[in-house]
């Protein structure tokens, strides 16, 4: 279950590169080829569940509409229409994302990680990044070498970048959330910041990367 | 059947009927009145002479002439024609060996208290009244009256005359229909006009109601042209579509039948390639699909002056979703492709579909036309009410003199079509067209340090300051 995967697509030649993708990511997909048997299957037995619409059968819609009555199991629209109709309808009965045929592998890849990751609305105290360890109640942030001696501005720095784990962070919505700028609010004391920071990571440095055009982000290294 | 037959026979017929019917009544109501008549009259006589006569000598009374019985044989005609009289006594039998049994129906009338007595017979050939005198004694009490009936009903004398009169109303009626007739033609002939092609107006002068059919007739003919205009435009756009879609799909797929011909070639040859050799070929297919989404969404834009859509829509998603979908060209080109969202999400209300692929042409040129080792990023800032997303490269760039000209709101035409006027091609021409319909500005500037910024900002701030 943890990375079993529905794959609903008549397309014989489609639905085996899908297959060959998710099993090479590391996903066990099952895959169905059309609406009538897709009924059958109870949606909580998957992580997620890939959708095309015109199936032979029971209509993609159709399929989506009865999983969602009884399961929130997220699900991906797989759609060779081009129409905003079918679309947002999709995502109005609750389907979680949709890729529009035709697409990379990594492109659904991307899209399946988007849909897995959705939601991490839960706020906790401890965040893991890489080798990054950030104690949010105690305001303490170690690595492997051993705990981090970091001023108030490079501690919130880290932790917001550490919050949006793997995500660039432009340099303005770093300067808005940390620092005052009536006083060092500036792009460049940011840059400084940043620099003492990354002398303080050690190893963990290059978790903190620069972002070209946008600002910073901590990788996830793990 | 011609109308203005039409119209007379039915007339004809119609007063042939009402004719009958009145002649019908009309005689009936004649025959009762001189009935009623004669009964007076032969009570008159005989009070005034005729009794006297009578019983004087009731054998022979009324003898052969009529006049010495008093009651004058009527010389004209009359509704109940040339008379006989008989008297009798007051149990209905006669002294005069000529007179005829006395007839039981009538016999029976008087026995029922009545004064006069009628025969009811259909054909009314033959006719008799029985009159019982005031005195009701002697040998005559009563008189009996036979008489020849009057003409019957469908007779030549109702008949005849009704055939002239109808003949008549026909003649009129073929007369008075001619304007009709003449009306319906007209609008007849201007209805056929229609053959000679929908832009003839249907004209009917008058303003009676074959006029206000032509006018209604006009109408749906203005109507009808309208449509059918739009459909031979829609047509024609279908036609331009499925035209400009042919030359702009096999145009790419040339370039890369060519890129995988040179591939196999090279590797017939022996050659050893590298993954490298892969690209060109994978981004000619992407360009492909991107493609045919751009012409549908140029189809869209073409076909109608509004969107068709106005969905709430998470932007930040479908920013994402439109990096997502760079990502792997931008990987296989070594050209670092980055997001950066809000925390919020960012609603907008629009269509989902132009949007999308609007972002899209503007993140796939930026791919497409950097360079290995070549940035890009994507920046989604802001929130509900005002945003702005920013697609900023590192690559060659737009000369300052060329931007306005790639974001021309018109695609029709023919530079815009082709395969990269400034590099772009027909991508920017859809970004431009679907940004303005949304209300969102856009905006194109160097990149410091050189490259190309495209900006999107909602609300449209342009013009505003000034």
């Amino acid at each position: 279950m943890p990375n079993r995967i529905l794959l609903v697509e008549d397309d014989v030649a489609l639905g085996q590169q899908v297959v060959e993708t998710l099993s090479q990511a590391g996903f066990d997909p099952h895959w169905l080829r059309d609406g009538d048997s897709a009924r059958e299957v109870d949606p909580d037995g998957y992580r997620l569940i890939i959708l095309d619409l015109m199936l032979p059968g029971t209509y993609g819609m159709d399929l989506l509409k009865r999983y969602r009555l009884k399961s929130e199991v997220p699900v991906l629209i797989l759609s060779a229409r081009d129409d905003t109709s079918d679309k947002i309808r999709g995502l109005k009965l609750g389907a979680d994302d949709y890729v529009t045929k035709p697409f990379f592998p990594e492109e659904l890849l991307a899209r399946i990680q988007a849909c897995l990751r959705r939601p991490n609305l839960v706020e906790t105290r401890n965040l893991a990044v890489g080798a990054i360890q950030i104690d949010l109640e105690r305001r303490e942030a170690r690595t492997p070498t051993g705990a981090l001696s970091l001023t108030p501005v490079e501690f919130e720095i880290l932790a917001l970048l550490a919050r949006r784990k793997g995500a660039a962070v432009t340099r303005d919505a770093i300067v808005d959330a940390v620092l005052d700028p009536a006083n060092e609010g500036s792009r460049r004391t940011l840059d400084v910041h940043i620099s003492r920071l990354r002398s303080k990571l050690g190893d963990a440095a290059a978790q903190l990367e620069t972002v070209w055009g946008i600002g910073y982000r901590l990788a996830d290294t793990s | 059947m011609k109308l203005r037959t039409r119209l007379a026979v039915t007339l004809g017929l119609a007063t042939v009927s009402v004719l009958v019917l009145l002649g019908w009544a009309q005689s009936r109501f004649q025959a009762r009145v001189r009935v009623d008549a004669l009964v007076e009259a032969a009570v008159h006589r005989m009070e005034s002479g005729g009794r006297e006569r009578c019983e004087a000598d009731p054998q022979g009374w009324p003898g052969d002439h009529p006049r010495r019985s008093g009651l004058r044989k009527h010389t004209r005609r009359h509704p109940l024609g040339e008379r006989q009289v008989f008297a009798y006594d007051s149990s209905l039998e006669s002294l005069n060996p000529k007179s005829p049994p006395f007839p039981k129906e009538l016999a029976q009338q008087l026995e029922a208290g009545n004064r006069v007595a009628r025969t009811r017979s259909f054909d009314r050939r033959r006719a008799e009244i029985a009159i019982r005198m005031p005195w009701n004694e002697g040998p005559c009490a009563v008189v009996l009256l036979r008489a020849k009936g009057p003409p019957p009903l469908f007779s030549g004398a109702v008949l005849i005359p009704a055939f002239w009169i109808s003949i008549m109303v026909i003649i009129i009626a073929l007369l008075a229909a001619g304007p009709i007739v003449r009306r319906v033609r007209q609008l007849t002939e201007a209805v056929g006009k229609i053959d000679r092609g929908l832009d003839q107006p249907i004209h009917v002068d008058g303003s009676d109601e074959i006029a206000d059919l032509g006018r209604a007739f006009e109408q749906s003919r203005k109507t009808i042209q309208t449509q059918l205009e739009s459909l031979r435009e829609r047509e024609a756009a279908l036609r331009n579509y499925i035209a400009n879609t042919t030359h702009d799909v096999m145009l790419p797929l040339s370039v890369l039948q060519g890129h995988l011909v040179s591939l196999q070639q090279r590797l017939e040859a022996g050659d050893t390639l590298d993954a490298k050799a892969m690209v060109p070929s994978i981004e000619e297919s992407q360009y492909l699909g991107s493609l045919l989404h751009n012409l549908n969404a140029a189809a869209r834009l073409e076909a109608g002056a509004g969107l068709g859509h106005r969905d709430p829509i998470d932007l930040s998603r479908l920013v994402e979703r439109v990096v997502d979908r760079h990502r792997p060209i931008a990987k296989r080109k070594q050209v670092a492709l980055e997001l950066a969202l809000p925390e919020d999400p960012i609603q907008f209300e629009g269509d989902l579909t132009l949007l999308e692929q609007a972002f899209s042409n503007v993140v796939q040129n930026a791919v497409r036309y950097n360079h290995a080792g070549g940035h890009i990023a994507v920046i989604l800032d802001g929130d509900d009410e005002a945003w702005s997303l920013r697609i900023v490269d590192d690559g060659p760039g737009i000369a300052e003199s060329d931007r306005a000209r790639v974001l021309a709101p018109s695609f029709r035409g023919g530079d815009a079509r082709t395969r990269h006027p400034h590099g772009m091609g027909l991508g920017l021409h859809i970004a431009s067209d679907v940004a303005k319909r949304h209300g969102i500005a856009l905006a194109l500037s160097e990149t410091e340090g050189g490259g190309l910024t495209v900006s999107f900002a909602h609300p449209d701030q342009t013009g505003r300051d000034t």
